[in-house]
């Protein structure tokens, strides 16, 4: 990776961090909120496949860890597996990957992640949370994920197109976002 | 090969990463490496604050607009009850006058303490948890302001939780939901028990209250400041609002609403109180 995809990476971590603490986290709908961060570790595997995506996922993880009040480094390993999990779906697709492939993978990172990052909680001592909340936080999160996916899949194209494009996983290329 | 190849490079990636976290996780467990931790988590808050502040001044009423776009069905069903709930309270006050003055000769005769003398320091709520898995607040006021680690925070009306981190700046609130918040309480005929979180929609769980404990549904509930308790004692925290008694068990489930409306909350009260080593 490039030092001006860093850049760009960076750039994009402190506008999530705004928004997600200034905006994000005021509009509570039944208790939960969108979660920006893992919105980004799916968009990072789908457009920058397994191995760069897992990669800026666990950076994105970092940040958002300052923000929350779980063990810090659990959101970076739950975004490494969601990104990772989200590049190697999109390796395994014989073309380019629909805007209903990425939709479809926001929804499923969406739901996975949030049971992910709450199962791993639980592994580590966090509470646990009763399975209606879970369910509503998991609901919200993903039609998040849905909403948005195609705006930070663009964003991601974005800081990947100053990459090493030899350096690009093959996933970028089955994503549909890599041109 | 190359397929072979890139797989390997894919896995060995994978694994360099969970390894990573899971360092991570660890190394921040500890003692040290955690007040470090602690110690970035509100540095960054503080740093972001000023930005988080003014971003959510303007966008305020964008994000309201949502949320209230979202939650139609619940708004206009929350404004039918809260008409009904301001005739209601119109009366009360009416009432409420005369209990207070009541109450004033009382503490006045038994000096109840509830909160009096204890320096207070006034804070706004700037945002809510980032996390969906947290129950807590952040609030405007730090250690600058006198804010430390464990001190009670209430509200006009009872107790909200306690600082769990402060920055120079900002400080965090644990709120009385979190499933981790224990309050040592008084309820009924003189009764003590501790009050658990269980979520920020569900009521709190007293622990171990014996089947002959008396109490009723609306008891109030306060804290009991007993021995080495986290928060002075007399503060309202709730009133009893389920008694069961389980056939077969010695305990009674008790549980309690909180009075303080959590969801809600624009400013609270950080008393200067600490409990005792």
């Amino acid at each position: 990776m490039t030092l001006r995809m860093w850049a760009r990476l960076g750039l994009i971590a402190f506008g999530a961090v705004i928004i997600q603490v200034g905006l994000l986290d005021q509009i509570v709908i039944a208790q939960a909120h969108a979660d920006l961060f893992l919105l980004l570790a799916i968009s990072a595997g789908l457009v920058a496949g397994p191995q760069q995506g897992a990669a800026i996922a666990f950076t994105f993880g970092l940040v958002a860890d300052l923000f929350v009040q779980t063990p810090f480094g659990l959101s970076s390993l739950c975004y490494v597996l969601v990104a990772f999990a989200a590049g190697l779906a999109t390796t395994a697709l014989p073309g380019r990957a629909t805007f209903g492939f990425q939709v479809a993978a926001a929804f499923l990172g969406g739901v996975g992640g949030t049971l992910l990052f709450d199962g791993l909680g639980v592994l580590l001592g966090q509470p646990t949370v009763p399975f209606h909340e879970l369910a509503v936080v998991a609901i919200i999160v993903s039609a998040a994920c849905m909403a948005f996916i195609y705006p930070a899949c663009r964003l991601f194209d974005w800081t990947v197109a100053v990459g090493p494009g030899t350096h690009r996983d093959a996933g970028a290329f089955a994503s549909g976002s890599a041109r | 090969m190359a397929v072979s190849r890139r797989n390997t490079s894919q896995r060995l990636t994978l694994v360099i990463l969970l390894l990573a976290s899971i360092t991570v996780i660890t190394v921040a467990y500890k003692g040290e490496a955690r007040r470090a931790t602690g110690s970035v988590r509100n540095g960054a808050a503080d740093v972001v604050s000023p930005l988080q502040r003014a971003v959510a001044s303007v966008l305020h009423p964008v994000g309201n607009f949502f949320a209230g776009m979202a939650d139609y069905g619940g708004a206009l069903g929350e404004n039918q009850r809260l008409q009904l709930e301001v005739g209601q309270l119109r009366r009360q006050l009416i009432e409420s006058e005369q209990a207070q003055v009541q109450l004033d000769q009382l503490r006045a005769e038994q000096h109840i303490p509830f909160a009096d003398g204890i320096p207070e320091v006034l804070a706004q709520v700037i945002s809510a948890p980032s996390s969906n898995f947290d129950v807590t607040i952040e609030i405007d006021r730090g250690t600058s302001d006198g804010v430390g680690v464990g001190m009670p925070v209430v509200s006009g009306v009872g107790l909200v939780g306690s600082i769990i981190s402060a920055g120079h700046s900002t400080a965090v609130v644990q709120l009385l939901t979190d499933p981790r918040s224990e309050v040592g309480v008084r309820f009924g005929s003189g009764n003590v028990a501790l009050a658990q979180g269980q979520g920020e929609t569900d009521p709190l769980q007293l622990q171990d209250v014996s089947e002959t404990a008396f109490t009723y549904r609306g008891a109030p509930v306060v804290t009991s400041g007993l021995d080495v308790a986290a928060y002075p004692s007399g503060i309202p925290v709730g009133t009893v609002s389920s008694v069961r008694h389980p056939g077969g068990s010695l305990t009674s489930d008790v549980l309690v609403a909180p009075l303080v409306t959590l969801s809600a909350l624009q400013y609270v009260a950080v008393l200067q109180w600490l409990p005792p080593a």
